[in-house]
């Protein structure tokens, strides 16, 4: 059982099979619906969503750096650049929260539940995972309606005369994905509070940590 | 209850959420969000998230963060760690503890490229804990050294958490990279103090290595001028005004993206890992902020912080006084948060409460010197029980080291950490200097 890991073989720190005891095979366990295979398969569109959000930092990385060769050697910047780093960063940190949730990167504290045992320290976390899921679900919505207004008042960005809308149709997505995986979450920390055992989600037991970058 | 009242209470509801493991941002999202509608009822809070979450993703100024993380990730990839490891070695080499302090000045030096502290601690740990392995270093030794320089990523400019705290108090971030380096510089050498110190006491734990000679050393130091040529020209095309902050960032992922294809052979699967653990801290960082903003709106709106720095002010306390209750709050909060929480979560409440007090500095400069002051406290959670994560990374990479010996190793270093922050809070200008000659 090595998981359903895309992402060539470098698939970060989260990307190998699951270690320790729990890394039997995810057989349907008695008393419930196995989540692993659901988990595979939103782990899996989580990174794609992730490498092509990532690719969209490394093309503005370029953009800029050539937009600035540009305007130091003949005057002439790429026009409304700033503009697209606006869009393309709004658009790839969205495409980055579905993969941050399921990977179990977000921090938490951990000190006051360190010694809670797994089965509570996991139905915890079920809640956390459900408060998350409705805000996600929330945001999600609320966009959509946001998408709506500006579409309606045929808002563009100055320079480039880009409606802004187009920027929410990713975002909206993405939103949506997150909340997938945020109800995937709260369904795998229930699984993990009845059995004991990190699940074998092809993910990983996570550092509980996230990649913190301080 | 009175507005002020229900900013108060907000606080403990936090707490108690984040102590029942709610993500950090989630739990400031939900407590910002029920205290908004407290105030002003659903539709404000319902009609402010159908762009305030995009808005806020797409705002140019924060773009510098995932810009820096790229640059980060790339860094950890460009293979200088050894270089740079390399050429504090030779120099240092062949004193007794000098591999230790030779593992401080490459974390220094990868500082210059990397905004990131466990990045540091991990990159150098490659390299510098074989190297100490094979001179028969102590445990505790080689461990503590690293994880405490890799603090040194996060204090010496470019550094992530400066850039947020710059953007949080609406600072210059020149000036607040300015103003870390002399700090940095300094916290370099005390680490290096440190360690001469515990050789001269425990003279078994760190042997001297071979002595290099002249024209190795200075071929050692030549290798790392990819490291010098970037962090000036980000470091120094912000300042002269080149380019923005985040155009600073973009050029040097530019930059170091390029070192790690020629120089470290990053190829496609690198690339993809890379952009993965960028998506990753990214994503984190992006939530807590998205919470920190509605959190804020709500204090905002209960007036409860600028009632508390006005009462604080007028209480007649000594202000060093007040300064320092802020400090061993935050190393106390240490014990327990990540750093980047911490300064999200504090800053909205002490920041008005410091700006009130009179340290004899203009405005700006005490904003700058309590930014420089908060980071370097709040960094020392990163090597303190019991969530030090630094500590935890080398240890787990040095593998047979006891973790009770690696928290021994990190005490010289902390108390270093603890006469800097003295030093800083008794001389403002050591950190303001650069700023008032530069600017």
């Amino acid at each position: 059982m090595t998981g359903g890991a895309t992402g060539g073989p470098a698939g970060g720190p989260a990307g190998g099979p699951a270690a320790g005891p729990a890394a039997g095979p995810a057989v349907g366990a008695a008393g419930g619906w196995d989540p692993a295979p659901i988990g595979r398969a939103l782990y899996r569109l989580s990174a794609a969503l992730a490498v092509l959000g990532g690719l969209v930092l490394a093309a503005l990385v370029v953009m800029t750096s050539l937009s600035i060769a540009g305007r130091a050697l003949f005057s002439a910047p790429i026009p409304g650049d700033f503009e697209l780093v606006e869009i393309g960063c709004a658009v790839a940190v969205f495409a980055f929260l579905p993969y941050c949730q399921i990977t179990r990167g977000n921090v938490l504290v951990d000190f006051f539940t360190a010694r809670a045992g797994p089965r509570r320290r996991a139905a915890l976390d079920a809640f956390g995972n459900l408060l998350f899921t409705v805000i996600a679900g929330l945001i999600a919505w609320r966009a959509v309606l946001g998408a709506h207004d500006l579409y309606r008042y045929n808002e563009t960005t100055m320079v480039l005369a880009v409606p802004v809308w187009w920027g929410f149709v990713p975002a909206v997505f993405c939103a949506a994905v997150l909340t997938l995986v945020a109800a995937y979450t709260v369904w795998r920390s229930a699984w993990e509070a009845r059995h004991g055992r990190p699940l074998d989600d092809g993910i990983g037991p996570g550092d509980g940590q996230g990649s913190s970058p301080s | 209850m009175s507005d002020f009242a229900i900013g108060l209470a907000s606080f403990p509801i936090l707490l108690l959420l984040l102590a029942v493991r709610v993500p950090v941002g989630v739990a400031m999202i939900f407590v910002g969000g029920c205290g908004i509608v407290l105030m002003n009822g659903w539709t404000p809070l319902i009609s402010q998230l159908k762009t305030g979450p995009y808005f806020q993703f797409s705002s140019y100024s924060l773009s510098v963060i995932p810009f820096f993380l790229l640059m980060g990730q790339f860094a950890a990839k460009a293979g200088m760690s050894r270089a740079l490891f390399q050429a504090a070695n030779v120099w240092l080499g062949h004193r007794r503890g000098g591999i230790a302090m030779a593992a401080i000045g490459g974390c220094a030096g990868f500082g210059a490229i990397c905004g990131s502290s466990l990045a540091t601690a991990a990159t150098m740990g490659q390299v510098a804990l074989p190297e100490m392995r094979r001179f028969n270093y102590s445990g505790a030794l080689a461990t503590g050294a690293l994880a405490a320089g890799g603090t040194l990523g996060i204090l010496i400019p470019p550094s992530v958490i400066l850039v947020i705290y710059a953007i949080l108090t609406e600072q210059s971030i020149a000036k607040m990279f300015l103003a870390a380096f002399v700090p940095g510089f300094l916290a370099a050498l005390g680490y290096i103090l440190a360690i001469a110190v515990f050789v001269r006491l425990n003279p078994e734990a760190g042997p001297a290595g071979p002595k290099a000679g002249w024209t190795e050393r200075w071929s050692n130091v030549l290798e790392t001028w990819p490291v010098a040529a970037i962090f000036l020209l980000v470091i120094g095309g912000i300042y002269v005004g080149w380019f923005t902050p985040t155009e600073a960032a973009a050029v040097g992922a530019f930059a170091t993206g390029l070192l790690a294809v020629l120089h470290g052979g990053m190829r496609l699967p690198g690339l993809i890992a890379s952009l993965k653990e960028t998506a990753r801290a990214t994503a984190m960082i992006f939530l807590i902020l998205l919470g920190a903003e509605l959190f804020n709106a709500f204090l905002a709106l209960t007036r409860m912080p600028m009632e508390a720095a006005a009462t604080i002010g007028a209480s007649g306390w000594p202000p060093v006084l007040i300064l320092a209750a802020i400090l061993l709050l935050y190393l106390a909060l240490g014990c327990v948060m990540d750093s980047l929480s911490m300064i999200l979560l504090t800053v909205p409440i002490f920041f008005p409460i410091v700006m009130g007090l009179d340290f004899g500095l203009t405005p700006d400069e005490t904003a700058i010197w309590f930014g420089i002051l908060a980071l370097i406290v709040v960094e020392v959670g990163l090597i303190t029980p019991p969530v030090g994560m630094n500590v935890f990374i080398i240890n787990a990479m040095a593998g047979e080291v006891p973790m009770l010996e690696t928290f021994k190793g990190v005490l010289p270093f902390l108390l270093s950490d603890a006469l800097r922050v003295g030093l800083l809070v008794t001389f403002p200008g050591i950190a303001l200097w650069l700023v008032r000659v530069l600017s």
